[in-house]
């Protein structure tokens, strides 16, 4: 942004004198803020900001400040360059405020009312606005607007942010891009100021060589900035009232982050514009922005520069304060007056064009980097990156950024759907996070390595896999996975493997699993069983051939039924095998029952058992070999990194595109039939005739024979013409077929292949050619009745052929 | 007993016959010798085959209380009986017997699938209780009247049904009939019934189907209307105050009372009463409001302490589990330290040591239940003050109501005895120039006589009320009594449970490391 440009510079230096004499009797200042009003339709006013933002950035770009020259002005609109006779007169007006205000508060800061544009014309600021809505929803809202907007700003700081004033001082043509915040004007106390908070700086930074350590701590306490109260910012405020914005509130355009007026931050505020007015604040700042009241309408708190544009909570008193001022100002009084019905001009700045790459873009070049304490974030914009990364956090332990801490990275429109990853440098641990879709229902894995067996956990979206798997845990010994809704109430299953038995004969790795020595399984209560029947965890010791089985428990119970089953495959004196003993299940019963008292019920029970042991151990068999399917995946699309393309999005999508130009293509060719169609084919015979005559019949029969005579010789030229490729195409063949037979014997393969291949495109031709040609033949006499029938049809001949007819 | 041994056709259905079928269909191989050895009992038997064993009459399967599945077919039965105690029967075939009517199936409410196809039915009927029923299979038998098929609507579960070969089967809309009457019908005579003829079957049929339903309508809505009234009046008699919503009362002191209604015929005693019903009636809907609201009191008070024991029930319990559980933990590992120690002395140790855990576990779980009981029982003394205080209160308001229509009564009593009194006086002077019955004037012939009867009137109405009274408060004090009662037994039984339960883990624990020791003491 421009630096005012002052006209009257003595007054300007006499005003900052006063200030500086104001601030050494130790007043309480009003700090100077330049805040920008912004109204309830924020979105245009940020957009606004937006656009008067991009008019500086395109051209200089992050280049530094000294490549204004790279404007290249004439290219620039009319409006940019001249200003038109309201604007002038709004200058002047503004002038004239500006001298009573200097008139009135001597000891504050000149207003910011007129800086100059990048064509060295002073333009008024609240011209620089043009509320603008744009066709993406995002804008819409405030939050995802300043996202928007800070993100598009890439920020250069001022090489002294105060440094401003020294140039307005020197009267350099003022045109100097400030884009940002750090910007601005202030007195020569204020320098003074900086001159010994530079000194203490100095002296801050001896201490700091002198003291590494100390340092550190320092920077590790939130310092106390040097220029506090010296900067002067431009920042949005949003008030509150419109679009269920509950509090008045203001937003930092570089961060989008907002923050409320009580915010310690905020020191005072100088002035307010919107591209309605401009308001000067006359409210004592002492207690920073903590105490102010945002009602426009109250001139005795807001001072307005025009009258009778828009004031929203216009209160009664307006009225007398307005003639106070013209009391104070007679030889204005006029002019007050006719300025009362003076409007704000319209805007001399273009209409905001965001298109569409710029908008996805976002930064500038697609690419942003944010360097933080301690943490760098990146931003790519979508597609950039062919991997699909869009944005990457690297936090640091030290604050020169050499050890990296972690690592966060988000994707986007990746077709795995990989959403973040989260890498730990300290401890190894990645974390993926999928979005829902992965083609195994993956929702987060977490490991250290992807070789199979070691540590590592898998989420999964349960609902969309049949066995309703949530996790599933390992390490080298164990492998845990938990389970919801399924119909059979098992909600966990833990499997203890033991080492791995070395086999000699290597089929290959899958067929070597790891023992498997203990398989844990909870199930939740089954409400149709009672309590008693109702499994709630069984265990399958596998050496020991051990069942345990804990019942759920009753309602009004403390203890639980339990069951253990011991397999022993003896044989009893006679040599007969010993199918079951009592002692071979052990039973502990609530509410002891009669029938589980039975061999044969616990026989029964038993052989089940085993059965499902067998399900079970299949089960974790199977479960690792889909961890081994899963690792494998996973590593083909992280070697693949394919990226998905919305079929809305035509631009990207291939397919799409080739369909559009498809469409597009049969719409021209169509087009073009029609206008064929629509050909006149009696005009070339018409406009031999004198114009504007009505036909006679001869010469209506004339007509018509001139064009069927015309069109027959246009049907036998065609017919000819084809004859002629023809017979040319049969020659040539014939004179190769003679060079080949002459100079056979002496021909390269080479020059064979090359006669072969030759002879089967002539023949080609000359088959379509003959094809041709007997097409022409039949269709020539239909295409000449059918021109002759038309003619007969035709409204401008068919009155006189009738009669003659 | 019939016993029928004369011939080799029929035979009896006794425990040989039972045992042999049990042991033939009973489980195979291991499972089978197992079974031998140990036998089955009858009760433990889930299905029954009984074809081809000629048996005239079902009999002694009152032992098999767990059947399943049931097949009788291919025998002489005449008579369906014997099936009372097969509640959980869901199959049962009795196809290819005798049968003449439905009947004796009353107790089998979880039947699903019923045959009884070739025999000699010749109604539907009796088969109400057969909720469950899906599969129904009715061929060739005697029914000959359509309207049988009417019966069927009742079945919402019924899907498939064969009548073929019996005289209706003949009729020429017998498809129709049926698709039309039973639209859930999804296979009739072994075939789908496809949505065509359902549709067809359902326009020829939609007049009466439609009228059917209407009456279907009108008895469901009244057999809901009584069931709402017969609710409404539990809720009342539960509140005590039945009838005290209109004039009942007021009317059945009437009811008896031949010399009041007498009396009702001079002058002056009609109005007269209509304004005392007024203020009766008014009193006695006091009585069924304030009835009402009391009972929703108690209810609340019920509820919430029902739902304090409830929680430091449950609390408790929680307690108990965990130290359960966290016993269970160490339990396991000591049981396999004391199996795997193989030094004496070390595994003395152990064991003393396990034991004492064992103990220790005891004392605790019997601690806590000591806790509950002594909180449940203050909880439960606190609860039963304010209930009876509530009921006291109820009944002291209920009592000074009741004394208000006592007062309206002697009120009315008073005045009718005035104007009874001044009829009298007329009459005896003659001045009483209205026509009075005969057996009303009769009371006027003298003072003691009118007197009498309007006393007798006016004893019969205090009695009325006091009964109604009575009643109330009687049942009232006993709904309290037995409510409290019932608290207090149940807490009793509660503890005697928990306790029962502790003992039986504790003495389970116990026998577990008896056990372990015998086995290592012997090896």
């Amino acid at each position: 942004m421009e630096v005012l440009k002052e006209k009257v510079e003595e007054e300007e230096a006499a005003e900052r004198e006063e200030a500086a004499e104001r601030a050494e009797r130790g007043e309480k200042t009003l700090r100077p803020v330049e805040v920008r009003r912004e109204e309830a339709p924020l979105t245009q006013e940020a957009l606004r900001d937006l656009e008067k933002k991009l008019s500086e950035i395109l051209v200089p770009g992050k280049i530094s400040i000294s490549t204004k020259d790279t404007i290249d002005i004439l290219k620039l609109p009319v409006s940019y360059q001249t200003n038109t006779p309201k604007e002038e007169h709004l200058l002047q007006v503004a002038d004239n405020f500006s001298r009573q205000y200097s008139d009135l508060c001597p000891d504050r800061v000149p207003l910011f009312l007129h800086p100059v544009n990048e064509c060295g014309l002073p333009k008024f600021v609240s011209t620089t606005l043009r509320p603008t809505l744009m066709p993406y929803p995002e804008l819409y809202n405030w939050e995802s607007c300043a996202q928007f907007v800070s993100d598009f700003l890439s920020m250069v700081p001022l090489p002294d942010p105060l440094k401003p004033i020294v140039q307005q001082q020197e009267k350099a043509p003022a045109k100097k891009y400030a884009i940002k915040p750090p910007r601005d004007l202030s007195s020569k106390f204020e320098q003074e100021q900086e001159m010994k908070q530079q000194e203490q700086i100095k002296a801050e930074e001896e201490r700091r060589l002198r003291e590494e350590e100390e340092r550190l701590l320092e920077a590790e306490k939130a310092k106390i900035d040097p220029l506090h109260g010296l900067r002067v910012h431009c920042w949005v405020l949003v008030l509150s009232g419109k679009r269920e914005v509950p509090e008045t509130f203001f937003i930092d355009p570089f961060t989008a982050r907002s923050y409320s007026p009580q915010d310690d931050h905020f020191l005072g505020i100088e002035s307010l514009w919107n591209h309605k007015n401009y308001w000067v604040n006359m409210q004592d700042c002492w207690n920073c922005c903590k105490d102010l009241v945002f009602d426009l309408g109250d001139p005795v708190r807001w001072e307005y520069l025009l009258l009778g544009t828009d004031k929203p909570h216009l209160s009664t008193t307006e009225e007398e304060d307005t003639g106070m001022n013209d009391d104070e100002d007679l030889d204005n009084l006029c002019k007050d007056d006719k300025d009362k019905s003076f409007d704000m001009p319209s805007s001399w700045v273009e209409q905001i064009d965001i298109s569409p790459e710029a908008f996805e873009t976002r930064c500038p070049n697609g690419k942003k980097v944010i360097q933080y304490k301690r943490a760098k974030l990146e931003k790519w914009a979508p597609y950039l990156n062919s991997n699909g990364l869009v944005c990457r956090l690297t936090t640091y332990e030290d604050a020169e950024c050499t050890k990296t801490l972690e690592i966060k990275e988000w994707y986007q429109n990746r077709e795995d759907m990989l959403e973040r990853k989260q890498i730990n440098k300290v401890t190894g641990l990645n974390i993926d996070y999928f979005k829902p879709g992965h083609p195994q229902a993956l929702r987060v894995h977490s490991y250290k390595t992807m070789q199979p067996g070691m540590d590592r956990v898998m989420e999964f979206y349960e609902t969309a896999r049949v066995d309703g798997l949530i996790k599933r845990e390992e390490t080298p010994k164990t492998m845990t996975e938990y389970y919801q809704g399924r119909s059979d109430f098992l909600s966990y299953r833990h499997i203890n493997f033991g080492p791995r038995v070395k086999k000699l004969v290597l089929n290959s790795a899958e067929s070597n699993p790891r023992p498997v020595v203990k398989i844990t399984e909870q199930f939740s209560r089954n409400p149709a069983k009672p309590a008693d029947e109702d499994v709630a965890e069984r265990v399958f010791l596998i050496l020991d051939e051990r069942i345990q089985l804990r019942y759920h428990c009753r309602e009004d119970h403390i203890t639980a039924s339990k069951r253990e089953f011991l397999r022993r495959t003896e044989v009893d004196s006679k040599g007969n095998k010993i199918i079951m003993t009592a002692d071979m299940c052990v039973s502990f019963e609530v509410e002891p029952m009669e029938h589980t008292k039975k061999l044969l019920y616990q026989y029964e029970a038993m052989m089940q058992l085993k059965n499902e042991e067998k399900l079970s151990r299949h089960q974790a068999w199977e479960s690792e070999l889909e961890v081994l399917e899963i690792l494998k995946l996973r590593e083909e699309e992280e070697e693949a990194h394919t990226l998905t393309i919305s079929i809305y999005d035509t631009k990207r999508n291939e397919k799409s595109k080739e369909y559009r130009e498809a469409m597009e293509r049969v719409m021209h060719e169509e087009h073009l039939r029609q206008v064929e169609a629509q050909l006149d084919y009696l005009a070339p015979f018409l406009a031999q005739l004198p114009p504007g005559e009505k036909l006679t019949r001869w010469q209506a029969v004339r007509l018509k024979d001139e064009c069927l005579s015309d069109f027959k010789q246009r049907l036998i030229d065609k017919a000819n013409l084809i004859q002629a490729r023809f017979e040319k195409e049969t020659q040539e063949l014939q004179k190769k077929q003679q060079w080949y037979q002459e100079n056979q014997v002496t021909l390269t393969t080479e020059d064979e292949d090359f006669y072969l291949s030759y002879c089967s495109q002539a023949m080609f031709r000359i088959r379509i050619l003959e094809q041709r040609l007997n097409r022409h033949k039949e269709l020539a006499p239909l295409k000449y009745l059918a021109l002759e029938e038309k003619l007969y049809k035709d409204p401008r001949l068919v009155e006189l052929l009738k009669v003659f007819a | 007993m019939n016993r029928l041994c004369n011939s080799m056709e029929p035979r009896v259905m006794d425990d040989d016959m039972l045992k042999l079928a049990v042991g033939e269909q009973g489980p195979r191989e291991e499972a089978g010798q197992l079974a031998k050895q140990e036998g089955i009992l009858f009760k433990d038997v889930l299905s029954l085959q009984l074809d081809f064993q000629n048996i005239l009459r079902i009999d002694n399967l009152w032992q098999f209380e767990n059947l399943r599945k049931l097949q009788l077919d291919n025998n002489l039965i005449e008579r369906i009986e014997g099936l009372e105690n097969l509640t959980h029967l869901v199959w049962l075939d009795l196809s290819f017997n005798n049968i003449e009517a439905i009947e004796g199936l009353d107790a089998l409410v979880n039947l699903e699938d019923l045959s009884l196809f070739n025999n000699r039915i010749t109604k539907i009927d009796s088969l109400d209780s057969l909720v469950k029923l899906q599969v129904l299979s009715l061929g060739n038998n005697q029914i000959g009247n359509m309207m049988n098929i009417i019966y069927l609507r009742r079945f919402k579960a019924l899907r498939t049904l064969s009548l073929s070969g019996n005289p209706i089967a003949e009729a020429e809309d017998y498809k129709m009939f049926i698709c039309a009457y039973l639209p859930d019908l999804v296979y009739l005579d072994f075939r789908r019934i496809d949505d065509h003829m359902k549709e067809l079957a359902e326009m020829k049929h939609q007049y009466s189907i439609d009228e059917l339903k209407h009456r279907e309508n009108l008895i469901q809505a009244r057999l809901e209307d009584e069931q709402a009234r017969r609710e409404e009046l539990e809720e009342h008699k539960a509140a005590f105050v039945e009838h005290l919503n209109g004039s009942f009362l007021f009317d059945s002191m009437y009811a008896e009372d031949v010399e009041g209604s007498k009396l009702t015929c001079l002058p002056g005693v009609s109005e007269l009463l209509e304004a005392y019903k007024d203020k009766f009636v008014i009193i006695c809907l006091n009585i069924f409001e304030y009835g009402l609201k009391q009972q929703e009191k108690r209810k609340v008070e019920l509820d919430t302490f029902n739902e304090c024991i409830h929680e430091a029930i449950q609390e408790n319990q929680e307690q108990g589990k965990h130290k359960i559980a966290k016993f269970e933990e160490k339990h396991l590992l000591s049981l396999s330290a004391i199996r795997d120690e193989s030094e004496l002395t070390k595994l003395e140790k152990k064991i003393v040591e396990y034991s004492g855990d064992i103990t220790e576990l005891f004392n605790v779980l019997m601690t806590l239940e000591m806790q509950l009981v002594e909180q449940l029982e203050e909880t439960i003394n606190m609860f039963e003050r304010n209930i009876v205080d509530l009921v006291g209160l109820f009944i002291e308001n209920v009592q000074s109501l009741m004394a208000q229509c006592r007062d309206l009564e002697n009120h009315h009593h008073e005045k009718l005895l005035e104007i009874s009194i001044n009829t009298l006086e007329k009459i005896a002077k003659g001045e009483f120039d209205e026509d009075l019955p005969d057996d009303v004037r009769s009371l006027f012939v003298d003072k003691d006589t009118i007197v009498n009867a309007v006393g007798a009137s006016h004893d019969i109405h205090l009695l009325k009320i006091d009964n109604r009274e009575d009643e109330l408060v009687t049942r009232i004090n006993s709904w309290c009594t037995h409510l409290v009662d019932k608290i207090h037994k149940d807490e009793i039984t509660r503890n005697h449970k928990r306790v029962k339960e502790i003992n039986q883990y504790i003495d389970h624990m116990q026998n577990e490391l008896d056990n372990l020791e015998c086995s290592d003491l012997i090896d």
